[in-house]
């Protein structure tokens, strides 16, 4: 009933903004489609294959330095229909140059996300401010940084928190058509009451794994499986330090390294477990979890009839502090959590008129101290999008 | 079934109605004026150029050979999104026009660099640029496609 509602729901404000902003004159109106193919969705040991449909809409309204938009997604799992999911997003933001060299971008959005059945205890509200700053310290070299705050209230509310992020980047171009780029990064997330006893309805046994999302769920699935039962939150501090060094070969060849290390600070992960799940934001799996470090290489080529090329290869070490690792019999290893992963992109991309389409075959090969995540897996997306603009040819 | 399909003739008849009364004028963008620029970025700016729009990331660009410097409109938001350095060299597809009579310009439809394409309008000169843009990127990862 919760899910036939929520879907309702989702299609009557779909239409209402989509009828209203055309109304009411939108400048553009953007639908893209995506069918995704895998072979694990869930991204484990017990690989599940699937398909993943996604459509999506946006649309924005200038008022000279202030735009309004809205955009929403539904996505529908041919297999497991359960995780079916959509989300729709308001917001404004505002842009306004200080100089000639320099300019602010403020933006202000809200969201709900949306999933059915078993996953509806992710169901979240989300608040999101971000402020950036955009410089030229001369005509070769670049300073950006931008503040975002998050804001996140879920049904099962133990995973509720807040967020500060800090990112700060300069870049310095040379002649030889290489550029360098630092990047510095801080963050600050507070889940609000991780410990507070809730039992979260999820039916692992489906899924093909064991182990539950965090410590309200234990592998019978509603029970819950706390490590404390203290009332106040917990925070996790993390900072980040990147170095990008991208070079030109000709006009047509593009290529870059970047390798990115993190740090834990202060804190750990107030869960049990943490689980990356395609279509699952999982809120105990994101970049305050871990500290370890990235490195990765691209190369992007523009083909004949301006196709273009991206071939990608990422490679991490990642620990999560706070997270031990089970063994498949559920007996803990007393062994923090470490994975190590080697993934393989390749993305081809044609735009015409007024479409574009796209298509991405990824290869993930996750090397794990916990068997569970011991896996690989094959991804393929098929995409195309359509941008309509209502407005003039500005 | 009727439902659907009732939802989907809404559906449409919006879309229709927003074609047919969200048209403005189309002064701008002059198709038959498209030319093709290989140059190399002189100097990098801001500046109001619409009414009713945020003031434009402005690139001058020395074509090769012929060394004319053109004024490039690129577009509001591109201007955080990508990290455009002088010296760098750019391909440019777009709308030429002289202004106040004099200056070269470019309205950027598409542009090559990097052994990328960067597709800011479409074909007949509609942008394809939107406001929450720069926001999306920061935070939007992997949703809705293979999120890994």
């Amino acid at each position: 009933m919760f899910e036939m509602v929520t879907m309702k729901k989702f299609r009557h404000f779909a239409l209402a903004v989509v009828f209203l902003g055309s109304y009411l004159g939108a400048d553009t109106l953007s639908l893209s489609l995506v069918h995704n193919m895998t072979d694990n969705l869930f991204q484990n040991r017990f690989s599940e294959a699937d398909q993943v449909s996604n459509l999506s809409f946006s649309l924005d309204k200038d008022f000279s330095s202030f735009s309004l938009f809205a955009s929403g997604e539904y996505s529908y799992l041919f297999e497991n229909s359960y995780v079916t999911y959509c989300s729709l997003e308001l917001g404004m933001d505002y842009l306004r140059p200080l100089g000639g060299k320099t300019a602010l971008y403020v933006s202000l959005t809200g969201s709900r996300t949306f999933y059915k059945e078993d996953y509806r205890d992710f169901n979240y509200l989300d608040v999101n401010a971000f402020i950036a700053l955009k410089s030229y310290i001369n005509q070769t070299s670049i300073l950006k940084s931008h503040y975002s705050f998050v804001y996140r209230e879920y049904r099962a509310s133990l995973f509720d928190y807040w967020s500060h992020a800090v990112f700060l980047s300069m870049d310095k171009y040379f002649q030889s058509r290489t550029t360098l780029k630092s990047e510095l990064n801080w963050g600050y997330k507070f889940f609000r009451h991780p410990y507070q006893e809730e039992a979260v309805d999820v039916e692992p046994g489906r899924h093909g794994f064991q182990r539950g999302l965090g410590k309200g769920i234990s592998s019978g699935g509603s029970t819950p499986s706390m490590q404390s039962q203290e009332s106040e939150g917990e925070g996790i501090q993390i900072a980040s330090f990147s170095l990008l060094l991208a070079q030109g070969l000709g006009s047509k060849v593009g290529l870059n390294f970047s390798v990115t290390k993190q740090w834990v600070i202060s804190g750990q992960n107030p869960f049990e477990s943490v689980y990356e799940f395609y279509l699952v934001e999982n809120p105990s799996y994101d970049h305050f979890s871990w500290h370890g470090y990235e490195a990765g290489s691209q190369l992007t080529v523009l083909m004949p009839w301006t196709v273009n090329l991206k071939i990608g290869y990422t490679y991490f070490n990642k620990m999560f502090p706070g997270i031990e690792s089970y063994s498949l019999e559920e007996e803990p290893l007393e062994i923090t959590r470490r994975d190590r992963r080697g993934r393989i992109d390749l993305r081809l991309e044609k735009v015409f008129a007024r479409i574009s389409v796209f298509v991405h075959y990824a290869f993930v090969d996750n090397r794990s101290n916990d068997p569970l995540f011991d896996w690989n897996g094959h991804f393929i997306s098929l995409g195309f999008e359509w941008n309509h603009f209502y407005g003039g040819q500005q | 079934m009727k439902r659907r399909l009732f939802l989907l003739a809404y559906l449409l008849g919006c879309l229709i109605i927003g074609v047919s009364f969200g048209q403005k004028s189309r002064h701008f963008y002059n198709v038959d004026s498209e030319k093709k620029i290989d140059g190399r970025i002189q100097d990098i700016k801001m500046e109001p150029r619409y009414k009713s729009t945020a003031p434009f990331l402005v690139i001058q660009l020395a074509e090769n050979g012929t060394q004319t410097v053109y004024n490039v409109e690129i577009s509001p938001i591109w201007f955080f999104d990508q990290d455009f350095h002088k010296g760098e060299d750019l391909t440019v597809i777009g709308s030429y026009y002289l202004a106040d009579g004099k200056t070269p310009s470019i309205i950027a439809r598409e542009i090559r660099y990097r052994g990328r394409t960067l597709a800011l309008r479409d074909k007949h000169g509609f942008p394809n640029w939107r406001g929450g843009q720069m926001k999306g990127k920061a935070r939007k990862r992997g949703k809705g496609k293979m999120g890994l």
